[in-house]
């Protein structure tokens, strides 16, 4: 049997994890653990690797190594010119999903930001809101911001749209598609290892450790 | 002191005890209200029934002012009985015990020397209690900060109430390995000196019991670490979200640096196109003939349902069927000058569009009309085309450019 056999066999089970990976997705323990566990196997990312080279493209992760992605191999010109594309369109969205999170976490009275695995029902969210004017009012500015756009003056429909726009952006997965229970991703991380790298690299005043000086000036 | 006194004062401090212990049940209900509350109710309590609770050091008035507490023991007592890990007490006081310990043994050898067997005997129980004592503080304490890992401090609800008590549990764990570290057993080697009896208290049996106590006390205080690491990543994660997001609030046109643009492209933002492994039906393997047309079988056939008549409604023109019977009109209406331009049969007059839409008194728009009529000559078989004329009317749509508009469309029969 030939090298390039062998290399295809090992890889056969990985085909619906490479074409997911292939279509942009981010594979973390939540979105899909079996994939990630396979993942998480250093022989199994060689050979994913080796598969995506002709491709131009790798396999990366975030620091913490919780959620893989692709990433370009070679970087020439119209991939970087794709990236630009793309961190302009992350930035767009830092601040909405930013504030989302930290809605939800005022809303439903939990200690700390959203993580991988926790559930999340818009209903639950809504009822909160229902009886709170000034929750209703951060869902509606939230929700008509252009990247959640919608186009809505119903508290219902605004945190429906919400929930859809974040599913399809892969913060939240929905595992039955007609229950509202979503699921939150490995994806948040990312977004906040991204969250955390501007704030190095530009040296911003956004203080992670600062023990309490909120608290004393409030 | 005689030996008949002693039982004598024995008997009567079980007599006060199980008196005073029973005040405890009796008044079960208040003084459970005095622990949850500031103070012990009065509403329910006889003058003499608080005379007896002030004489037996249950409760207390710190001063005249104040109403009835709780004495310190008690609460203890009661956050012990219902593990209330908010008011539990890590107390091992190692070093007052190893005191009284020192002065036990000493007691306990006069009174051998003077053969005072009895009173020896009193001195050794002491002794147990008291080693029992300071192991059971440990067990305690050690018992206390299990719960409340166990239980991740919810008996808090704030993260940063969290923090703080496990803190406040790490620094218990500090204080009660520096106890364990108070006692010597080098120092109490010496001070058993041959006794078996002392021997097999204060060295081998406190000996095993402690080291057990160290163990527990040293894989608490590894948990704590990891549960405090992992509140604090919680911590960070809300102050990076909060921070971030006050910022960008503060400043709306923020923009970072391009990092697509460095040499080194950061792998958080090396993030590939999207790539679709597309695939369609080929038929050039023998094998997948079956299955290909096994799928074609499956392909559901076109639905041409049958109208029935009984289910005719009167037609309802939709939106789509208005613009088609307005190009359909349009279309003819051109049609008819084409017709015109044909009867007419004046060679060289040719016949200006416009012209024909004003006299003709249709209503078409200027524009659409010249389209159509250009469309309509387009349209034509070759053949017939060149039985016609068409000059275009143009300009020049600006000295800038060389976009040209038409104003006009003239058709003349060709000769």
């Amino acid at each position: 049997m030939s090298d390039m056999n062998a290399l295809s066999n090992g890889l056969l089970p990985h085909g619906p994890l490479l074409e997911r990976l292939l279509a942009g997705e981010f594979i973390c323990a939540v979105s899909d653990e079996s994939a990630f566990q396979r993942l998480e196997d250093e022989d199994t990312r060689e050979a994913i690797d080796d598969y995506l080279r002709p491709l131009n493209r790798r396999l990366a992760s975030n620091p913490d190594a919780s959620v893989y992605f692709l990433a370009w191999r070679q970087l020439d010109d119209s991939a970087r010119d794709q990236l630009s594309r793309q961190l302009s369109d992350t930035l767009h969205s830092l601040l909405p999903v930013l504030e989302w999170l930290q809605l939800v976490q005022e809303a439903l009275g939990r200690d700390s930001v959203l993580s991988p695995g926790d559930v999340l029902k818009p209903g639950e969210l809504q009822a909160k809101s229902e009886d709170n004017p000034s929750l209703r009012e951060r869902i509606e500015r939230l929700a008509t911001d252009s990247f959640f756009g919608s186009q809505s003056d119903q508290l219902d429909a605004q945190v429906k749209q919400v929930f859809k726009r974040l599913k399809e952006h892969g913060y939240l997965l929905q595992p039955h598609g007609e229950r509202q229970v979503f699921l939150v991703t490995g994806k948040i991380d990312y977004l906040l290892d991204l969250v955390r790298f501007i704030r190095d690299e530009e040296h911003l005043p956004v203080d992670e450790q600062g023990e309490a000086t909120q608290e004393a000036l409030l | 002191m005689s030996e008949a006194d002693t039982p004598g004062l024995e008997s009567r401090l079980i007599t006060t005890g199980v008196e005073r212990l029973s005040l405890l049940g009796r008044h079960a209900e208040s003084l459970m209200q005095g622990y949850a509350h500031d103070e012990v109710p009065l509403d329910g309590l006889s003058n003499t029934a608080l005379r007896r609770l002030l004489a037996a050091r249950i409760v207390w008035r710190p001063d005249e002012q104040s109403g009835v507490k709780l004495t310190p023991k008690v609460r203890e007592l009661i956050a012990e009985m219902v593990a209330d890990e908010a008011r539990r007490h890590v107390n091992a006081d190692v070093a007052e015990t190893l005191e009284l310990i020192r002065s036990l043994v000493e007691s306990y050898r006069e009174s051998s020397h003077r053969g005072d067997y009895w009173q020896q005997e009193q001195q050794l129980l002491r002794l147990r209690q008291a080693v029992d004592d300071m192991s059971g503080r440990f067990a305690d304490a050690i018992d206390s900060l299990w719960q409340r890992l166990n239980s991740d401090f919810g008996f808090v609800s704030r993260l940063n109430d969290k923090v703080r008590e496990n803190d406040r549990a790490q620094k218990q764990v500090v204080r009660l390995l520096d106890g364990l570290a108070l006692i010597d057993f080098n120092e109490l080697i010496a001070l058993v000196g041959s006794d078996g009896t002392l021997r097999k208290l204060l060295i081998s049996q406190l000996q095993q019991q402690l080291s057990e106590h160290y163990t527990s006390l040293r894989e608490v205080q590894h948990r704590l670490i990891e549960l405090m690491a992992r509140f604090r990543h919680m911590q960070s994660r809300s102050r990076l979200v909060a921070g971030m997001a006050a910022f960008l609030r503060e400043h709306p046109g923020f923009v970072p640096g391009n990092y697509a643009r460095r040499s080194e492209v950061p792998t958080l933002f090396n993030r590939a196109a999207p790539l679709t492994a597309a695939g369609s039906a080929a038929l050039d393997r023998a094998q997948d003939t079956a299955t290909l047309s096994a799928l074609l079988n499956d392909i559901p056939a076109p639905a041409h349902s049958v109208q029935s008549v009984s289910a005719a409604r009167p037609s309802q023109s939709s939106e789509g069927d208005h613009v088609a019977a307005r190009q359909q009109a349009l279309k003819q209406d051109v049609e008819t000058f084409y017709l015109h331009v044909v009867d007419k049969t004046e060679p060289d007059q040719p016949i200006s569009a416009l012209e024909y839409l004003h006299t003709s008194e249709l209503t078409w728009n200027a524009e659409i009309w010249l389209f159509q009529v250009i469309a309509e000559f387009q349209g034509l078989p070759h053949s017939e085309q060149r039985a016609f004329h068409i000059q275009q009317e143009e300009g020049q749509a600006s000295p800038f450019n060389e976009v040209r508009l038409i104003h006009d469309v003239a058709l003349s029969l060709a000769v």
